[in-house]
This record gives structure tokens, sequence and C-alpha cells, in this order.
């Protein structure tokens, strides 16, 4: 039976707050700055529900949500025009954050260890950044070769590479 | 600090944000589920406000041909104007179509590659649109003034007049070229000609171009 609007449109919802984090980790990688972060979050939030009809339930809903955000995530970070500014009621945000202290980090600057990542992180080009960014949050090496379009050989030597550069980079930031 | 100091570092953060996020989803109803319904995406939306204008454009410059059928010196023109508007439209169609097939949730380099082409086939057009501008003034004015006026422009504005136009647009073309080359990248107090100029410059279209290049090194490496 094809669900009617209202019901897909809840069981999006549940879906997107179930891994609403990678909205979220997907925007801090990308946008150093609060106010882009948030107008990424909602291009994300909006391609993935104009995306919603095309989502194949046999596969993991994460998976999908990662290529959506990525996707949009690269396109956002290119475009270099950007569109006018979505009218958000000031203080208002898709994502906020319940409780500050329990989660310094990502787009806070409380832990110095997540802000040396983050430095780390957008040195990195926007595909080599996805890379990481789902080596990161523990992909293996076919999820993300699935993910990026990319063999998983490939998946392989470009985080070899990538470590090494993070480690040539780390010690100069240390 | 190694990549894997950072991946536990990383996951310390994950199950936080388990906790610590809520999603707004009264905002997310209210704002981006309503908008995504009514609203045309920002990459198509210049397409579809073109698309009524090349529509236009053909149906006038076709009529004007056909009635002109049987005399060069405004079949030409009308003829020359016709397939630039119908180049227009067949472009913009195919673009929208291209657009609308797009699936975000297909692979990163897939969509991103189809993106990118489409982004570098926009900029081609862009820029052979300015460049042709110039020429096409003095068919436009032979076309505007007999379409519009019914009056013979070879006879009011004489034939060298008509040639200076046209000598005068290959110079503007040549001048504008040469301007985009020495400026673009220097004038940046003003975005937009800034934007014109580097558009002239093809550097909107190399760099188009040269993200493919760069997806293709990426999933060859």
């Amino acid at each position: 039976m094809t669900p009617t609007p209202d019901r897909e449109q809840q069981r999006f919802l549940q879906l997107l707050d179930e891994h609403k984090k990678i909205l979220y980790k997907v925007a801090g990688s990308y946008c150093r700055n609060a106010a882009d972060r948030e107008d990424l979050i909602q291009e994300m939030a909006v391609q993935l529900w104009r995306s919603f009809g095309r989502y194949d339930e046999r596969f993991r809903f994460s998976t999908w949500m990662y290529r959506v955000a990525l996707n949009v995530a690269i396109s956002f970070h290119r475009s270099e025009a950007r569109r006018p500014r979505e009218t958000v009621p000031a203080g208002e945000a898709l994502l906020e954050v319940a409780d500050p202290a329990s989660i310094a980090g990502v787009a806070a600057d409380s832990d110095p260890e997540l802000e040396q990542l983050h430095e780390l992180l957008r040195r990195l080009d926007e595909l080599d950044r996805a890379l990481i960014l789902l080596y990161l949050d523990g992909h293996r090496y076919d999820a993300i070769a699935d993910i990026l379009g990319l063999t998983e050989t490939n998946v392989g030597t470009k985080i070899n590479r990538i470590k090494q550069r993070l480690r040539r980079d780390a010690s100069r930031v240390a | 600090m190694e990549l894997d100091d950072l991946k536990r570092c990383w996951e310390a953060q994950d199950s936080k944000l388990d906790a610590g996020l809520r999603l707004n989803t009264a905002l997310l109803q209210a704002t981006v589920l309503r908008k995504t319904r009514g609203a045309l995406r920002w990459l198509s939306l210049g397409l579809w406000i073109e698309l009524p204008l090349h529509v236009l454009s053909v149906l006038l410059f076709g009529s004007f041909w056909f009635d002109h059928r049987t005399e060069p010196r405004f079949l030409i023109p009308g003829f020359a104007l016709y397939l630039a508007a119908l180049l227009l439209l067949i472009t913009a169609i195919r673009q929208i179509f291209a657009l609308s097939q797009v699936d975000y949730g297909a692979p990163v380099l897939e969509i991103q590659r189809r993106l990118g082409g489409l982004r570098a086939e926009r900029e081609r057009e862009v820029l052979w649109t300015l460049f042709a501008s110039p020429l096409l003034w003095t068919p436009l004015l032979i076309v505007g003034i007999r379409g519009l006026l019914g009056i013979d422009p070879y006879r009011i504005l004489g034939p060298s007049y008509l040639a200076a136009n046209l000598a005068v647009g290959i110079a503007v073309l040549a001048i504008a070229f040469w301007v985009s080359r020495r400026f673009a990248g220097r004038m940046a107090r003003s975005p937009r000609l800034q934007a014109l100029l580097r558009t002239l410059a093809g550097h909107q279209l190399n760099r188009a171009t040269g993200f493919l290049d760069t997806l293709d090194r990426f999933a060859a490496e």
C-alpha cells in the first residue's frame, strides 16, 4: 500500500530524527561559520525530503542519508554565489543543542582535540573530507566505496595517503 | 596526533550527540517541508524563468523569417536569431530535464560528476551567449525595425550603418574579452561585475571543468 503524504512525512521525520547527528557532523565538517552551518543543514533537510520518495527501504537509511547529505554539502561548499538567506526566525535552528555542555565539539570550540580534528578536516578538499568523515564515523571500506562510488581498493589507498598527510599536518599544528 | 586518535575522539563525541541534539520538527515542518512543495530549487530557477522568453523568441523569430522567406536580406538575420533562440530553448529544456533526473541518493562521485557536467554546460552556454550578443545585435536591429515598425532598415539606416554596427559589435567583443582577461580577479568591489568578468574570461567554465577533472582523478587514483 502506498503511504499517504502525512504518513510518509511522519516516517521521514522519524528517520531524520534518528539520524540527525549525520546532518550535524556533515555540516560541522564543511562549514566553519554557524550561519552557514544552519543554511547547509536546511539545504540537506530539504533535499532529503525531496529525495525521500526515491529512497529504497531495502537499504540502510543512514547510507542513503550520507549520500544525499554529502552531495548537498559538496555542492554547497563549491557554490560561490550564495542563495538568499533562509527566513528562519532568529534564535531558531533545525538542530538544537538540548544540552550544550554534553556535546562540546563539532561546532563548539571547547574541546581542543575536536577543534584540532576539524581544523585538519577543513584542510582537505571536499572529496577527501567526505572520505575521512565516513572513515571517522566507523564505516567499513566497502560501505565508504558504496556511498562515494569508488572501489574498495581505491578507498584503502586514499585513506592511507590522507593518514600520512594528516600526520604531517598534525605535526606542524602541534 | 594520528588519524586513529582522531577517530577515538570522533567516536567519543558521537555518543554525546545522540543525547545532546534535538530536531526542531515544528520548524522543519513549518518552513522546510512547506517550502519544498511550492518552491523551485535555485539551480533550475533561472532556467524556468528563461524558458518562456526562449519560447516567445522562437515563435517571433520563426514567424518573421517565414514571412520573409523570399527576401534573403530579412530571411538571413531572422533565421540567425531564430536558430540562436531555438538553441537556447533546446538547451534550457535539456538542462531542466537533466536537473529533474538528478537523484541525490546516488553515489557521491556519480552525482557530483553529473552536477559538474551541468554546471560546465551552463557556463559554456552563458559564455557563448555573451560572446554572440554583440554579433547578434545587428540582425536584431534589422528584424526589430522591420518586424515592429514595418519599415525597411536597409533603406532608412543604409547598408554602411549596418556594416558599421557589426564592426562595432566585433570591437566590443574584443574589448570585453581583453578587459575580462586583464581585470577578472581584481575588481572585487562589485560581485556582479566580477562574476561577469570571470564568466567572460572563461574562469567560471575553467572552474567547472576543473572540478570534473578533480573528480576523474579522485576516482582513478
